[in-house]
């Protein structure tokens, strides 16, 4: 590896140029006037070509492409596939119920605003708090992986790269919000994808093509060198599909592109979403195959130095910059849906829904309070990168907890009798129940295992089910429960303790999913859909 | 054999990753111009 390959003239010019464009772009939208909703939704009315290309480009960031890699060096060929086809699927599996929701609420801001239409404010500020937090968290982390591969690639410090990034990212953000981060976002995906298409058989021809399967084949064990490894979809494959529906549903930025996109458009929007991250990361992942078979061993034992090591190892200077456009252009995208994504939530779900009330929010204060919140993140996010906290673990903690909302918010959305206490109480005993098993205080052992195992095929059941119920309605969506529930049960039982990650992610779908369906099932009152879209409507058009 | 299988496995994902994004500038390319008929803003 050629540490500091780019060197400080070069790397300034390579960033002026990124963040210059993306400005320059973001000005030729830019108005004196902004518009409250459309600084959150961009007029509700936004095309195929610009929202597939938001949507994909804001779902791969630096970490995803890092992870792929990673993936494939330490489980070997199938190592990027349950990485990448797992995280694709999230944006497939979101789509049915992406188009419930902008049907129930076609002016809606936040899937907290809507909860707050639907059931009040507590099951909202649930929703709108974990977005926040994991929204911050991911920024943070893109903020770190920015900072990394400037200190590695270039003589500029850590801290001098997480400054640059984060400015970059805030300069042509603030004062547009959605609206820039998704004409950007095009011009970053095209970076980005166009770096995929171009460094990935760059490298693989550089490193010795085919020959490396033949040459390398005893640098992998026997899990590494199959398709189906167990290893692989026990440690990184299961614990992804538990998160499936849990990331699309705590994750605002998806939200916030489900609510821009004109309606008629909501299907390819999704569908090439998911083909475009699906491909891209798996693509990316293969460079960490790749490494294994050359057999590199990453640099200070980190492998997220992996994709950094072989690109410097084998690329010229020319493609060396491609592929640091490439990194950059995934964490800035990422970054800049997380500061719209924040702003919304608080200007929304803070500000306009509860502080100022039903006809109290005043438009200009919002667009005020949003930029305000951009800029306050920003600095939180700079604050967490310089402690570098092992963000990426925290991450996936936000995402299990996120598993506890998503039977509730689901069935929120299409059953009439779950109540605000349901919603609340359900919630907040999964969010109990993971926390016991996830940080270890109930030890998986004897007679806890079992009932952990059990209730941990109800969990798959859940999953299963909602994902079908999805595509195709409550009848297809119970029979997939039972017979996911029934095809797991013999293995499950005495096996999935084993693995406490997993069993507490599969605790929090299944304590949430069974006390929603209990304390829904006895309450009397049945909620109108209809309200929602009157709840959950514009702030300019009511106020001006 | 197994050499061949395992590079296209290896360089399949690029030619995807290649036609998403021909799809997305076609479609980013055909906005602009209805954009510009009907003389409104893109986004």
């Amino acid at each position: 590896m050629q540490p500091m390959a780019l060197g400080t003239t070069l790397t300034l010019l390579l960033l002026i140029a990124f963040f210059g464009i993306t400005f320059v772009i973001s000005l030729s939208i830019g108005k004196k006037q902004e518009n409250a909703d459309s600084y959150m939704t961009a007029g509700n009315n936004v095309g195929f070509g610009i929202s597939a290309a938001s949507m994909t480009a804001t779902w791969i960031w630096a970490a995803s492409l890092y992870a792929s890699a990673t993936s494939g060096y330490t489980y070997g060929l199938s190592g990027p596939i349950h990485y990448g086809l797992w995280g694709a699927l999230m944006i497939l599996f979101i789509y049915p119920f992406g188009k419930r929701i902008r049907s129930l609420a076609p002016r809606a801001h936040t899937l907290a605003e809507i909860l707050h239409a639907r059931h009040g404010q507590s099951s909202q500020l649930l929703l709108a708090g974990s977005n926040l937090l994991g929204s911050l968290l991911s920024l943070t982390s893109n903020f770190i992986a920015g900072g990394a591969l400037i200190s590695m690639m270039s003589p500029l410090s850590f801290s001098t790269g997480v400054l640059l990034i984060a400015g970059g990212v805030l300069l042509y953000t603030l004062w547009s919000g959605i609206r820039a981060s998704m004409l950007t976002d095009f011009i970053q995906v095209c970076a980005m994808l166009g770096a995929v298409v171009i460094v990935v058989p760059m490298i693989f021809f550089a490193a010795g093509g085919s020959s490396i399967f033949v040459e390398g084949a005893q640098n992998l064990t026997a899990q590494q060198q199959s398709f189906f490894s167990s290893d692989a979809f026990f440690n990184q494959g299961a614990p992804f599909i538990a998160a499936v529906l849990a990331y699309a549903i705590g994750n605002q930025t998806i939200a916030q592109r489900l609510f821009a996109v004109r309606e008629d458009m909501i299907k390819q929007t999704f569908v090439t979403a998911t083909v475009g991250y699906g491909a891209t990361v798996i693509g990316v992942g293969m460079l960490g195959v790749l490494a294994l078979y050359i057999g590199i061993d990453p640099a200070d034992g980190d492998v997220n130095n992996l994709i950094p090591q072989l690109a410097a190892g084998y690329l010229p200077l020319a493609f060396l910059c491609v592929f640091f456009i490439m990194i950059i252009g995934s964490l800035a995208s990422t970054a800049d849906s997380d500061l719209a994504a924040m702003s919304s939530i608080v200007m929304t779900d803070i500000y306009g829904r509860n502080i100022a009330g039903k006809t109290g929010a005043k438009p200009q204060l919002m667009l005020l309070i949003g930029r305000i919140t951009m800029i306050v993140a920003t600095g939180m996010a700079m604050y967490f990168a310089s402690s570098r906290f092992d963000i990426l673990d925290l991450l996936v903690l936000v995402g299990a907890i996120w598993g506890a909302l998503v039977f509730p918010v689901i069935a929120s959305f299409y059953w009439n009798k779950v109540n605000n206490t349901g919603f609340t109480i359900s919630v907040l005993a999964a969010l109990a129940v993971f926390t016991l098993v996830r940080t270890g205080w109930l030890p998986l052992e004897g007679t806890v295992a079992i009932v952990t195992d059990l209730l941990s095929v109800v969990g798959i059941g859940v999953i299963a089910g909602l994902m079908i119920f999805g595509f195709f309605g409550l009848r297809a969506g119970v029979a997939a429960v039972v017979l996911a529930m029934l095809i797991t049960l013999p293995f499950a039982l005495g096996f999935l303790h084993q693995y406490p990650v997993l069993t507490a992610s599969l605790l929090a779908y299944a304590v949430s999913a069974i006390l929603c369906v209990v304390l829904s099932w006895f309450n009397k009152d049945e909620f109108d859909f209809d309200r929602i879209a009157r709840h959950a409507g514009q702030f300019d058009t009511q106020n001006t | 054999m197994t050499e061949i299988l395992l590079s296209a496995y290896v360089l399949v994902w690029p030619v995807i990753v290649a036609g998403v994004l021909f799809v997305l500038v076609r479609a980013f390319l055909r906005e602009i111009r209805e954009a510009r008929k009907d003389g409104r803003p893109m986004i």
